[in-house]
């Protein structure tokens, strides 16, 4: 008898791992098959991408779409422009937000929260009225159509501070005030023992900070002019204006610009799996 | 112990290199576009006239103001819980035992990769009305085509899918990495005491993720408040209007019109709609929730 | 994660940076070299023949060199020029959309085409006269020419031959008149699968959404029909718009008829991909879609014909791009060398044949070459001949944007709502009216202070 509802027991937890593998598995179809639609597309022929019923497969590879991509700008160039860029801002991001994060979590000054609601409350500025402003400090500096206009502006970040805030705030001050009682300094424990800690928030918040400055379209476009300074999104413009979208070269183009933001995050995700066995513990 | 002033100075030493760049690129165009906002300025020329608050006294005045914010808030109310309930599910579930957990978890994240613009090209085609994916789709199931993007029924809610399909692979990353961080022995011991996976999830799971819902909460309300990219390429604020929202509204007077001292007066209504929110969400959290702030 | 390799990598980070930088202001041009900065929005497909253009140009002068920079067209163009007249680093030429030309010009960005019209490099008053009188209306403001159209534009009917011919109709003999046209689309929609809903349309009609990027677009597309009707979009002294006179009501109602009767509202508007599929029997386009088109279109028959005649005459609109010189500009004479250059008869034709776009000057049609190429290119000519009929619309000089945008609504609501096109016109006539006073009495302030 009790052998029996163990063994029921067993038939239906195996059922439920089944229902859940064909849940999430179609979830997750789901999701990707825009683009799933976005590769096959970079693959069709112009006359095969509209047609009805909608048809999946390209009757060939059309590997020229993505030569004639290519060909259509210095796209080599935008993509060095696009990762040099994209790398130097999350590599400075996650150093002045981890700083500026665990000063916000862990010192007591006069201000800070006051301040802290200072950093939250940028972020509800809509970018559209504050990039011409912004524009002009940067002409000032000098900087326009500089790698510096597309990297210092960014290595601050409300967003990242927050972020991190949040994620220093979980973790149990015990552990500190054990390093400080062998007289470590507050830069020893941010890096020694906050910063391995927080390794989860930190990828995430690189990954995030990576991707934004990676996709970025408008900011790019007003600071830069030249044609060696353009970055990926740029170059992808030219491939869509008022009347006509060049669909085959729009779609290669970002395909070729979502592989390695997607290699990347494939890569780095046993950052946040291994994570930190302490969140939320705060008593 | 250290003295006060020592660890002020050592806070500001942490704070340094944030607060030069915050206070260079962000603060100074935040205050000049407050400044703005109570004059008349197109941008090209360098003559600005004070105009006092009648930029927002306008704005009031205007139907189309009224309008904006009416959709603004029907695409966050509709989209903000919808994010968040789907993140939360998806990341729960790939923090169990699902084979191919790593590759799941990237195909949730892809929608948030691809550019916006080449996204939101895709949804205007799969929301096609005749030659679309998703009316071909529906059609296996009996469902007459719809008229996703003409029909000012229709738009706002094809609007919200396409925004929730963008972005919330982004919580869901979020809620993943926290999910990571809550002891299983807490889980463990509520099982031995005979509480079920639903009791558990609202029980333990759900108030130790506080914080990162807290998060969660503030910044998808700030990017939903400030939705623009999508739907400037997917509906372009159509059909008549029906998907025109605040950041839309304030673009449009200020790159179209070249009003920047009414865009801004429109910006800074926004931050204070999203400034209450925000302190409303900080207030409630506290009194519900672990120690989120 | 390791610390060290992060500073490692910063420090490598700064080093190309600063490395990258250095590089850029090495970079002096030849001192006996004038540079002009020119920006335009070309498709990528134009981009070749502006390079052979501009290639052209080197090799007949050289002591310019011109560097032309693509920006992404419409929004961002006019966010580049903002930013570029604030930080005093404008280019030398850019292309400028007409409705912009009111605030460059109120800033003091750009120079009035008489400066160089009148200069030792000028322009005769004959050749002025051999350019398309629509297009200078356009490039002025104020009646003051501040610009040079680089090529003209203007709309034509695509039909496709081969529905034509399944609907029982000629297609040779594409419809002349807004009856014929009205009576063809209706003809030329089927219901293929019996599903009560027509697959392929008759005709497209172009609907967009007013506040979007595509409501200038719609608006251009749908004056040739008032002007067919007989109607103006605005009166002379721009005391008040016309847009909602009785051409105006014919017009909407026309476009309201055929986008109820085919049920366009479940239509898709990707039209040209539509199009290509074969559910399209009409639709209308320009010149620039040829090359494109002539690639997409391969597999099917398919022509341009003049769009039809409506009750009072035959119209078109026309449109172009237009060149500014910027004050800030330090070689505005090369600049003008250049604009003056392109608009030379023969540069034109070859401009014409290379790009697809029309010569913006009648004598351009007079080389045989050209001729020959119309010959040969039978949808080409069919633009060519169009400007004959092409009209400009009367210019608004203040809140043009507004006005259009206003217009573009009401054509939407039209087409999408209920209401009839009169209550609509009225009201977006209304509103904009109101525009035109404040505009008037701001200029009088202006004028007495």
């Amino acid at each position: 008898m009790n052998s029996l509802t163990t063994q029921h027991k067993k038939v239906i937890r195996h059922g439920l791992r089944v229902v859940d593998h064909v849940l999430f598995y179609t979830l997750a179809l789901l999701t990707v098959a825009p683009f799933v639609w976005m590769i096959l597309t970079s693959f069709k022929d112009m006359s095969e991408i509209f047609v009805y019923p909608p048809k999946w497969l390209p009757s060939r590879l059309h590997f020229e779409n993505y030569e004639r991509a290519f060909q259509a700008a210095p796209f080599g160039r935008y993509y060095l422009n696009s990762l040099f860029v994209a790398f130097s801002v999350t590599l400075g991001q996650l150093i002045t937000c981890s700083m500026a994060a665990y000063a916000f979590a862990r010192m007591k000054f006069p201000g800070r929260d006051l301040l802290f609601y200072i950093f939250l409350g940028t972020m509800m500025i809509p970018f559209h009225v504050t990039m011409i402003p912004s524009f002009i400090i940067l002409h000032t500096l000098g900087w326009i159509d500089h790698y510096q206009a597309l990297i210092v502006p960014g290595l601050a970040s409300a967003f990242g501070t927050f972020l991190l805030r949040q994620f220093f705030l979980t973790i149990p001050k015990e552990l500190e005030e054990a390093a400080s009682l062998d007289g470590a300094g507050r830069f020893r424990i941010l890096w020694q023992i906050i910063i391995p800690l927080a390794k989860p928030a930190l990828a995430t918040l690189a990954i995030f900070t990576f991707m934004g400055v990676f996709n970025d379209f408008i900011w790019a476009l007003v600071v830069i002019n030249s044609e060696e300074m353009r970055t990926v999104q740029l170059g992808l413009a030219i491939f869509r204006d008022r009347h006509v979208t060049e669909w085959e070269l729009l779609m290669a183009g970002s395909v070729t610009a979502t592989l390695p933001i997607l290699i990347v995050f494939f890569s780095a995700q046993k950052y946040f799996i291994k994570g930190i066995a302490l969140s939320g513990l705060k008593e | 112990m250290k003295s006060k002033k020592q660890s002020y100075y050592q806070a500001l030493l942490f704070l340094s290199p944030t607060l030069i760049i915050f206070i260079t690129f962000i603060l100074i165009p935040v205050g000049f576009s407050f400044y703005l906002s109570f004059h008349k300025w197109n941008m090209f020329s360098s003559e600005r006239t004070f105009v006092g608050v009648s930029n927002y006294v306008q704005m009031f005045q205007e139907e189309d103001f009224w309008r904006v914010l009416k959709n603004t808030f029907i695409f966050t109310v509709g989209a903000v819980p919808l994010n968040m309930a789907l993140s939360l599910f998806v990341a729960q579930g790939l923090n169990r035992k699902l084979a191919g957990k790593k590759f799941l978890r990237t195909l949730f994240f892809t929608p948030v990769i691809i550019s916006p613009v080449a996204a939101a090209l895709i949804w205007r085609w799969i929301y096609d009305p005749n030659q679309g994916l998703l009316n071909h789709a529906l059609g296996f199931f009996g469902v007459d085509p719809i008229n996703w993007l003409r029909d000012p029924n229709w738009a706002m809610t094809a609007l919200i899918i396409m925004g929730v399909w963008k972005t919330f692979g982004i919580n869901m990353v979020l809620y993943s990495a926290a999910l990571q961080g809550i002891p299983k022995s807490y889980l463990e011991a509520a099982v031995i005491d005979g509480a079920g996976p639903w009791t558990r999830f609202w029980r333990i799971t759900f108030p130790l993720l506080s914080p990162t819902t807290f998060f969660i909460m503030v910044m998808s309300l700030i990017s939903s408040f400030q939705v623009f990219d999508l739907v400037y390429i997917l509906t372009s604020g159509g059909p008549l209007g029906a998907t025109k929202v605040l950041v839309f509204y304030i673009y449009e007077n200020a790159f179209k019109y070249f009003n920047m001292g009414y865009a801004s007066a429109a910006a800074y209504i926004l931050f204070g709609i999203l400034t209450v929110l925000t302190l409303l969400q900080v207030k409630f959290l506290k009194t519900t929730m672990y120690e989120a702030v | 994660m390791k610390i060290s390799r992060w500073v490692t990598l910063l420090s490598m980070s700064i080093l190309i940076m600063v490395g990258s930088c250095g590089n850029s202001e090495n970079e002096a041009p030849q001192s006996d070299v004038v540079t002009i900065t020119f920006w335009h929005s070309f498709v990528s497909s134009t981009v070749p023949a502006l390079e052979k253009l501009i290639d052209r140009f080197h090799a007949e002068h050289p002591g310019i060199r011109i560097k032309a920079q693509y920006i992404p067209t419409g929004d961002a163009l006019i966010q580049k020029l903002i930013t570029s007249v604030q930080s005093n680093t404008a280019p030398d030429i850019s292309w400028v959309h007409a409705d912009y030309l009111g605030d460059l010009v109120e800033a003091k960005a750009i120079y009035k085409m008489d400066r160089f019209i009148q200069g030792p490099q000028g322009l005769s008053e004959e050749e002025l006269r051999d350019i398309y009188p629509a297009l200078l209306t356009y490039a002025s403001w104020q009646d003051t020419l501040y610009s040079m159209p680089m090529e003209a534009t203007n709309m034509a009917l695509l039909y496709n031959k081969q529905l034509f011919r399944e609907a029982g109709l000629d297609p040779e003999q594409p419809p002349k008149t807004w009856e014929e046209m009205y009576d063809y689309a209706k003809k030329l929609s089927t219901d293929l699968d019996g599903d009560g809903r027509f697959d392929r349309v008759g005709m497209f009609i172009p609907i967009f959404a007013a506040a979007g990027p595509m409501s200038g677009w719609m608006t251009w597309q749908w004056l040739p029909y008032l002007w067919q009707a007989g109607g103006y979009l605005v009166e002379k002294d721009q005391s008040k718009v016309l847009f909602n006179s009785d051409a105006g009501v014919a017009a909407l109602t026309l476009w309201k008829k055929i986008f109820e009767e085919l049920n366009l509202s479940t239509f898709t508007t990707d039209y040209d991909i539509a199009f290509s599929s074969g559910f399209v029997g009409m639709s209308m386009d320009g010149p620039w879609a040829l090359p494109r088109f002539n690639k997409i279109f391969s597999h099917l028959d398919w022509a341009f014909a003049p769009l039809p005649a409506g009750p009072e005459k035959q119209a078109t609109v026309a449109g172009g791009e237009y060149l500014t010189v910027f004050k800030q500009s330090a070689h505005p004479d090369e600049a003008w060398t250049f604009i003056k250059w392109i608009i030379q008869p023969q540069i034109q034709a070859f401009w014409a044949m290379e790009s697809g776009y029309l010569p913006m000057r009648k004598s351009a049609q007079d080389y045989p070459e050209f001729k020959q190429y119309l010959e040969e290119n039978r949808n080409f000519k069919i633009f060519v001949e169009s400007m004959d009929h092409a009209q400009a619309q009367r210019k608004i000089d203040f809140y043009p944007l507004q006005i259009n945008q206003y217009l573009a609504e009401a054509i939407e609501a039209a087409t999408l709502g209920e209401q009839d096109p009169r209550t609509i016109l009225d009201k977006a006539a209304e509103k904009s009216n109101k525009l035109l006073a404040k505009a008037r009495s701001s200029a009088k302030q202006r004028a007495s202070e």
